[in-house]
């Protein structure tokens, strides 16, 4: 078991490697860089920009060098743990994420928690109950949870927010907390507007996991073993949770790794749509404005996530299921 | 500029009017627990001993205004739209001393700058010609500050200004030949500082800052040299450091990164109004920052107290619904623009065959009468905006109503005759007409493709075009594409906005309306042979472009106002008959929100970029909350 720990924390190396060269790669495709980003936003604004002052600043930038030069640097630097500079915000990337990861973290979570309260009671209901009414019903909830594309539905739920229940559109806490440190109010203003992502970036999710679980339900269900421990008089209940729940649970724990950078990231067009102080729409932006920098040092310790989330769900699995081994493929 | 000597000669007697009167000056309730703690000192100290006075009607200070903005790089906007400068436009767009005392000129060859006594910066340090030589000598013209010299546009045909300074608060600035431009340059939205805090700034610079002091300070800022560090701190365009001294009325309290930026009264500003209060009125300016897509949604539902950047035309009704739940009001400024959208034949493309096209003044006179304004403006608009070709607007000394018409009625047939005239009569099966070479009369106008008006407008224009035979294809491309398409020469035509300022008078440079400029797209080519001094880009070679070189550089020249006027108006008349881009529709209405509480925001006013500063030349600093919520009344 250890050396295989060893193997794969010594294969997250060349992965990780070849991870960074294609997110330069890609940042650097798009035509210009940004500086010819800010001479348009410049232009947008009615200034002239001189293009001697813009041959400066690009030598300042280092954007004058050739690429490869340009990546080494960039990865040497967060080899050094230095995440680079961001062009647009004139400040180190660390920085510029600050605050963001907080708040991310926070929506995140609380999509996640809302995702598995709703989906494991409705999926089990269903499953159990197949092709009852009920079960039509809410899957016909589930699939329309799963249909409406979730930026149409923030919009609306915006609205009604507001004329209903006067809560300030968009963001995450009210104009005047910004900024301030962390107090009750604050928390308070923060609950009360943190209900609409929730549901809005949950919701797909929600749908999803509970057509996941009832399927998996339904063919655990059908099995001797069951029926066996029904046979010997266990309770239904317990019957249930103990036996055909665990099995089914497999798909959520290899999900984990994915989970991870989904926390970070958080659901950039929701967040853009809602105008969420979460690091999704920083990101996008900075890729939008090639402030490369910001945008390659983030998608770098999103690909760190993804991989080590990934390493994790399977010592989990492998910790969680007895019928996962390792080398059980080779012995077969 | 001789017009102008009358308005300073009078300003200067009401102001020294003023001082007999003796103002006394009225304590800021919000700074007077400061002053009594002795952390300020009092009112009568902190203003100039000659301070600029407001006329207009007096209001009552305090209150927080509350604006959006979309990223934390747009805390510049508060510098353009507090506009304090040295010169500044009126809302007539006549062009006074602001934060100078006077300005004496001569042959508009030599230019003598007086400061205001006891004028001090935003930290209590005297504002002095000190700032002015610090600028010049040692950040203007330092090698390593900027590598390309002083700004090109303080340049007399590449002659730098002498630059002298005669006493503590005198400047000089001279050129051998005349310079026009200079006085309109510092009253820009974003003016070319010909100042700086040096008392702050010398601390980053290698000539006055101790040596391991600095190092350390480069180390400490992650930046690769001392200049660096330097340009980085001072950018007093940008706005983004709170520690920078200003002169703004607001000054930026909250260092970026952050969601929402807060903007405090200037204790030492210059201005004070006829009773005696310092401006501005206004204690606190709250920024917070939201998606450009969402701000209209926002302001709608009531969170802002002022906000026009963001709101589009057809906002218009929704915005107007909310107005009375919410206590604001939607007032429609006109835009300042020659024409909101222009296309921009591209004079410089490459394809043989369709640079001779473009540049026969039939075809684009065709294409211009094809297009129906009258429709668009309809559809569009709702009937609210000027039809018209891109020329100056009928708020400006040089509007020539012959200009705005010039071949911009609708009339197919005579487009027809002209097309025909130029031998493009052969047709393919879909009645599409065919170049010389046999291909379809197909036109590519190339979009930046943010805003929906821009495809709706090339949607109706599509109709119309192919009555008379030539088909139009749009195309959006990111913005920066589209740039390097243009330049480059492979993009026939463009859309974008017209003239950005359609309401200029004699005295403002008619550069914009000769090929000096790579950004205009209808010869991007010539404008960067302009740009680099012939580096690169191409000669102008149509008669046409280098007649309107030479009337620009003439008008530099000139010095009475009579020929600078004339030379103008054979410029636009050019442009108008030539049909150099096509204008569509101008003066189309900006929404400006206005909280029911704010006052002094005029009900009618222009909205414009430069000259306008957008708010600037209503000088936010006298815009005032009435503490109550009066009964339907508007200010």
């Amino acid at each position: 078991m250890f050396g295989y720990i060893v193997h794969r924390l010594l294969v997250m190396i060349p992965t990780l490697l070849a991870i960074s060269l294609i997110v330069f790669i890609i940042i650097q495709l798009p035509p210009g860089d940004y500086l010819s980003t800010y001479m348009a936003e410049l232009q947008a604004q009615g200034e002239a920009v001189d293009p001697q002052k813009l041959a400066y600043l690009r030598e300042i930038y280092g954007l004058d060098r050739p690429a490869w030069q340009q990546y080494l640097y960039w990865v040497w630097g967060l080899l050094h743990g230095d995440m680079g500079y961001s062009f647009a915000y004139n400040l180190p990337v660390t920085q510029v994420v600050g605050d963001r990861l907080m708040l991310t973290f926070i929506v995140s979570f609380s999509t996640i928690m809302f995702t598995w309260i709703v989906a494991f009671p409705i999926g089990i209901y269903s499953a159990t109950h197949q092709y009852s009414w009920s079960d039509y019903g809410l899957t016909f909830l589930g699939f329309v949870g799963l249909a409406t594309p979730n930026f149409l539905l923030a919009l609306v739920m915006l609205y009604f927010a507001n004329t209903w229940f006067g809560i300030s559109i968009g963001g995450l806490m009210d104009d005047r907390f910004i900024g301030t440190p962390w107090s009750l109010a604050k928390l308070g203003s923060v609950l009360a507007h943190l209900w609409i992502p929730v549901i809005v970036i949950g919701l797909s999710g929600t749908a999803g996991m509970i057509r996941r679980l009832r399927a998996n339900l339904l063919d655990e269900l059908q099995k001797q073993y069951v029926v066996t421990a029904r046979a010997k008089g266990l309770s239904p209940f317990r019957t249930l949770m103990k036996y055909p729940l665990r099995m089914s649970l497999n798909p959520f724990i290899s999900d984990i790794g994915t989970l991870l950078p989904h926390v970070i990231s958080g659901s950039a067009i929701v967040s853009v749509v809602l105008s969420l102080p979460t690091t999704g729409p920083m990101l996008l932006d900075a890729l939008r404005s090639q402030d490369m920098y910001l945008a390659g040092s983030f998608l770098m310790f999103l690909a760190l996530l993804t991989v080590i989330g990934v390493f994790l769900s399977d010592l989990a699995l492998a910790a969680l299921d007895p019928r996962i081994r390792l080398g059980a493929g080779s012995v077969k | 500029m001789n017009r102008l000597l009358p308005t300073f000669t009078i300003l200067l007697c009401l102001l020294t009017g003023g001082k007999a009167q003796a103002l006394s000056y009225i304590e800021t309730p919000s700074l007077a627990a400061d002053v009594a703690a002795g952390k300020l000192p009092p009112v009568e100290q902190r203003i100039p001993s000659d301070p600029a006075i407001e006329t207009g009607r007096p209001g009552q200070p305090g209150g927080e205004l509350h604006v959006l903005i979309s990223s934390a790089r747009e805390t510049r906007l508060l510098a353009i739209i507090g506009y304090a400068r040295l010169m500044a436009y009126t809302p007539s767009y006549d062009l006074v001393p602001d934060m100078l005392e006077s300005v004496d000129q001569k042959d508009e060859r030599v230019f003598t700058l007086h400061l205001r006594p006891g004028h001090r910066w935003s930290d209590g340090e005297p504002f002095t010609a000190e700032d002015f030589r610090y600028w010049w000598d040692d950040v203007a013209n330092n090698q390593q500050l900027a590598p390309t010299g002083p700004p090109v546009a303080l340049l007399r045909e590449g002659e730098k200004p002498k630059v002298e300074i005669l006493d503590p608060l005198t400047v000089r600035y001279s050129w051998s030949q005349p310079m026009p431009t200079f006085l309109a340059l510092l009253a820009s939205p974003t003016p070319i500082t010909i100042y700086r805090p040096a008392h702050y700034l010398k601390q980053f610079h290698v000539k006055y800052a101790d040596k391991d002091k600095l190092a350390a300070l480069v180390a400490a800022g992650h930046a690769r040299n001392w200049a660096q560090l330097h340009n980085r701190m001072d950018n007093p365009i940008r706005n983004d450091n709170p520690d920078l001294p200003t002169l703004d009325p607001w000054v930026l309290k909250t260092a970026p990164p952050s969601e929402r930026f807060v903007f405090e009264r200037n204790p030492y500003y210059y201005r004070v109004d006829r009773e005696g209060r310092q401006l501005p009125y206004i204690d606190r300016i709250n920024a917070a920052v939201a998606d450009s897509k969402i701000i209209p949604v926002k302001v709608g539902a009531g969170e802002v107290d002022l906000q026009s950047r963001y709101l589009r035309f057809d906002n218009y009704t929704f915005l107007k619904a909310g107005e009375a739940r919410n206590s604001y009001r939607v007032r429609l400024w006109k835009t300042g623009y020659g024409s909101q959208l222009t296309l921009y034949p591209n004079l410089n493309v490459t394809d043989p065959v369709w640079r001779t096209l473009l540049r026969d003044v039939r075809f684009r006179r065709a294409l211009s009468l094809a297009i129906d304004r009258h429709e668009i403006n309809n559809v569009i608009y709702y009937g609210l905006a000027l039809e018209g070709q891109n020329t100056m607007l009928p708020g400006s000394p040089l509007y020539d109503e012959a200009d705005r018409k010039a071949w911009a009625q609708y009339d197919p047939a005579q487009a027809g005759k002209l097309l025909d005239e130029i031998g493009l009569t052969k047709r393919n099966g879909e009645g599409i007409r065919l170049l010389p070479d046999g291909r379809p009369l197909q036109i590519v106008v190339e979009t930046a493709g943010t805003v929906a008006e821009e495809s709706d407008v090339l949607e109706l224009i599509r109709d119309t075009w192919r009555e008379v035979g030539i088909k139009l294809f749009s195309k959006p491309l990111q913005i920066e594409l589209m740039h390097n398409r243009i330049f480059s020469g492979e993009t026939m035509m463009s859309i974008d906005r017209g003239l950005e300022n359609g309401l200029a008078n004699a005295e403002m440079s008619p550069a914009a309306l000769a090929p000096t400029l790579q950004n205009d797209w209808q010869w991007p080519r010539w404008g960067q042979y302009y740009e680099t001094h012939g580096m690169s880009g191409e000669a102008p070679d149509m008669p046409m472009a280098t007649e309107l070189m030479q009337l620009g550089h003439q008008w530099m020249n000139a010095t009475d106002f009579e020929a600078r006027r004339s030379l103008w108006r054979r410029m636009l008349a050019i442009h108008a008959d030539r049909v150099l881009t096509i204008g569509l529709c101008a003066e189309v209405p900006q929404p400006v929100v206005v909280s029911d509480r704010l006052r002094n925001v005029p009900e009618q006013g222009i909205y414009n970029f430069d000259p306008g500063a957008f708010f600037g030349v209503y000088k936010p600093d006298r815009f005032w909350f009435v503490p109550e919520v009066p009964a339907d009344q508007p200010s």
